[in-house]
């Protein structure tokens, strides 16, 4: 099959963003001391071995752990043909890039062996057949074939090899394709009812299906690509043959079969078993994204409160222009999706302008710019609000403009504008989870990578949403104890 | 400063030709008013006559359209005038007290002198304990001006005006916004000011006050001065139609 998660452009996009910004950071820390080129024999060498973030059952966390098929296989041939692995969760695409510069000596990421990769990669004998599977719900015993989805609706996912395979043969038997972006969503919606059917990759539905998401396959597997190991073109040929023997040794003494078992056949082998498992589990990842959902806020609003009180007084100022441009500078910021930004700042400006944007500065711009629209016209409306006569009083008593601003009009400004830079405050901290769009790793994102491995979806979003609440009830305590300690 | 046999005819404040519109609305047309040191003059009128628009411009917290004013020296009309300096000779008092909500009494009175680096806060503080005893307040330093009476709240508006110490008070209807039981209170804090040989000019609608208290009286019909003079003649024996007319509705 064509790679898996060819998704949305967006997301390829991010990917060579990443890797970009992973090359850079590489030629800063200098390059990697294992670089191994074409040496006689591998014994004792150490190899940087760059995979994927999150695809399960290939690669994933658990418990931290970087784990799965490929780590297993890698590991255990390592350990067979007596070299040392140094391995590199980068992210698909970003691991392609470090191959390409050298700064890996290898890939193993659930890629496919296709021709236009042969070309500029040197491949292992394949060492997983892939290929599509049909799955329902579990408890679904009236389709059992494709010929009981006459007038259905299936899922598959955007871009995969799933979705061509589904839609080649919808008309035949009269279904209607759906199209979706994750695994995780693809089962739940299965599940909910609103597809009777998913089409997915067999490896990860039979992963999922271990995990007990529910689902069950019902037909057999169409056979589709093969994945295999990969070095640069003509390089670390001692690496290659290495592979290729600790496979077919592995294969042949049963290692092979028990390490994809333990992922594609125990359903109790990975899965945290209840709830309560899941939670100590899923802590550590959440707690991570719940720091950079406070810390990308925190920053922002910030960041928010200087550009809303410099355009808050330029839309009360009498100059026009100034004024002109704070309206626009609002009207543009308010008028538009926050989400929109963030794929203007991370994808758009570094096309635009050949500068390297980090998802951080992506983030914190989107959500300051945001933010900076409202909390002006909080500024603008807080300074409003002050009886006009206070402003009078004070500069009739001799103070300059400036002085009677910052002693009499502002703080009673801020004290009417309190409640709403709160409700602004909760506003952007919830509106920080749509970033995950572009792959920061906030609270809600965390959530998303939790259950695109465990296929655990509502007991993981419940977790995420009881953290983001009483986050959110905590900040607006703190802030209204702020508020009555210094707006008696 | 002139000679001293001549400081009763030095004019503190000079009005010539001026007027002021909003827009197309004219609201002053022309005033001519002289002030001298020391005198005290009441402006009356039917409202929207444009008292308060005058008082306003006397320390340009209106901009003037044409003509000329020149406060205590300074030519207010001067584009190059330093108006905030102007100001600090030029207290005004309002009808809706305009304190400042989240500063306790003295820190209203001591604003200005502190921040204006005239005094160090502790002069300031001083200060405003000062001029709280002279309206009768000194007990009042630390509270908020939320729990004041109108009628306490007028006199530390008055006692903040007096900080810079100014050689001129502005009032605008100064006691209108007061219950009647508390009017009094604030005339006789205005009245003992009016005895120091305070420069004073006050708008009012209290006709018995106007009478007891001003050396001239000023009366403002339709943007231009109607009719002016003693408190004696102008009440006793108006030459003016129209100050007649205006007389008999309220009195
Ligand atoms: N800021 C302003 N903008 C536009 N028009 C104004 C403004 N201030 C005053 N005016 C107008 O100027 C005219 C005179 O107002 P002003 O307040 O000076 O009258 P007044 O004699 O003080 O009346 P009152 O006895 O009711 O206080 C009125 O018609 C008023 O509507
Ligand atoms: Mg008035």
């Amino acid at each position: 099959m064509e790679k898996k998660r060819t998704a949305a452009p967006t997301g390829r996009l991010a990917r060579w963003i990443a890797a970009a910004a992973i090359g850079l950071m590489a030629l800063v820390v200098g390059a990697p001391s294992a670089v191994a080129q074409g040496s006689e024999s591998v014994e004792g060498q150490t190899y940087v071995i760059g995979t994927d973030t999150t695809f399960a059952p290939f690669e994933f966390r658990q418990n931290g752990e970087l784990t799965g098929i490929d780590m297993d296989l890698l590991r255990a041939i390592a350990e067979d043909q007596g070299f040392e692995v140094e391995i590199r969760s980068l992210g698909f695409n970003a691991a392609l890039a470090a191959l390409s510069s050298n700064q890996v000596d290898g890939v193993i990421a659930g890629m496919s062996i296709t021709d236009e990769r042969k070309e500029i990669y040197d491949f292992s004998e394949p060492y997983f057949e892939s290929g599509v599977q049909m799955a329902v719900a579990a408890g679904n015993d009236e389709i059992t074939g494709y010929e009981d989805l006459e007038g259905k609706t299936v899922v598959a996912k955007t871009g995969a090899e799933g979705e061509s395979y589904a839609k080649s043969i919808a008309e035949e038997y009269g279904f209607e394709v759906k199209s979706l972006d994750q695994s995780a969503t693809m089962y739940e919606s299965v599940k909910a009812g609103s597809a009777v059917a998913v089409f997915d990759d067999y490896p990860v539905l039979a992963y999922g299906i271990a995990q007990g998401n529910g689902l069950k396959t019902v037909t057999d597997k169409v056979p589709g690509g093969s994945y295999g190991f990969a070095v640069n073109k003509g390089e670390n040929t001692a690496l290659l043959a290495a592979f290729n023997d600790g496979l077919a040794e592995l294969k042949a003494n049963g290692e092979y079969q028990q390490i994809l078992d333990s992922y594609l056949a125990d359903p109790t082998a990975a899965a945290p078993s209840n709830f309560f498992d899941l939670l100590v589990k899923s802590i550590p990842a959440l707690m991570t994204g719940l720091w950079h959902t406070l810390l990308v806020t925190a920053i922002s609003f910030a960041i928010a409160m200087a550009l809303g009180l410099v355009f808050g007084f330029m839309k009360i100022s009498g100059n026009i222009v100034l004024r002109g441009i704070a309206t626009t500078f609002v009207n543009i910021f308010r008028g538009t999706p926050l989400l929109l930004w963030a794929f203007m700042f991370y994808f758009g400006l570094p096309q635009l302008t050949g500068w390297e944007i980090s998802v951080w500065t992506a983030g914190v711009l989107t959500l300051s710019l945001n933010a900076g629209a409202y909390v002006a016209e909080i500024v603008r409306g807080g300074i409003q609000s002050v009886d006009p006569g206070q402003l009078e009083a004070s500069r009739s008593l001799g103070l300059g403009y400036g002085k009677s601003m910052q002693k009499v009009v502002i703080p009673q400004a801020f004290k009417m504008m309190t409640p709403s830079l709160i409700n602004q405050l909760i506003i952007s901290l919830k509106d920080s989870s749509l970033l995950l769009a572009i792959g920061f790793t906030e609270l809600l994102y965390q959530g998303q990578q939790i259950y695109a491995a465990n296929f655990r979806v509502t007991e993981t979003l419940l977790i995420v949403g009881i953290i983001y609440f009483i986050a959110i009830m905590a900040l607006t305590k703190l802030a209204n104890y702020a508020d009555r300690r210094f707006n008696k | 400063m002139s000679t001293v046999t001549e400081q009763s005819s030095n004019v503190k404040i000079q009005v010539k030709d001026l007027h002021k519109s909003f827009g197309s609305n004219n609201v002053l047309k022309g005033i001519d008013m002289d002030v001298r040191e020391g005198e005290v003059v009441c402006v009356i009128g039917p409202s929207g006559s444009g008292k308060s628009t005058l008082l306003r411009c006397l320390n340009k917290l209106e901009d003037i359209t044409s003509g000329k004013v020149v406060v205590d020296g300074f030519d207010v009309t001067d584009p190059k005038v330093d108006i905030n300096e102007v100001r600090r000779h030029v207290g005004m008092v309002f009808q809706h007290f305009n304190l400042f909500p989240h500063m306790s009494v003295a820190e209203n009175i001591m604003l200005a002198p502190v921040e204006l680096k005239k005094m160090s806060k502790a002069e300031g503080r001083e200060r405003a304990l000062e001029l709280l005893e002279r309206v009768g307040l000194r007990e009042k330093a630390n509270a908020r001006p939320a729990s004041l009476s109108g009628g306490q709240k007028q006199r530390v508006a008055i006692a903040r005006a007096l900080a810079m110490a100014p050689g001129i008070m502005l009032f605008d209807e100064a006691t209108s916004a007061l219950d009647p039981e508390m009017v009094g209170e604030v005339l006789q804090v205005i009245k003992e000011l009016a005895d120091t040989g305070m420069t004073m000019v006050l708008v009012t609608h209290e006709m018995g006050f106007a009478r007891e208290v001003a050396d001239r009286v000023v009366f403002m019909a339709d943007g231009v001065v109607c009719e002016q003079g003693a408190p004696e003649q102008l009440f006793g024996n108006p030459q003016q139609a129209r100050t007649q007319d205006f007389l008999s509705k309220v009195l």
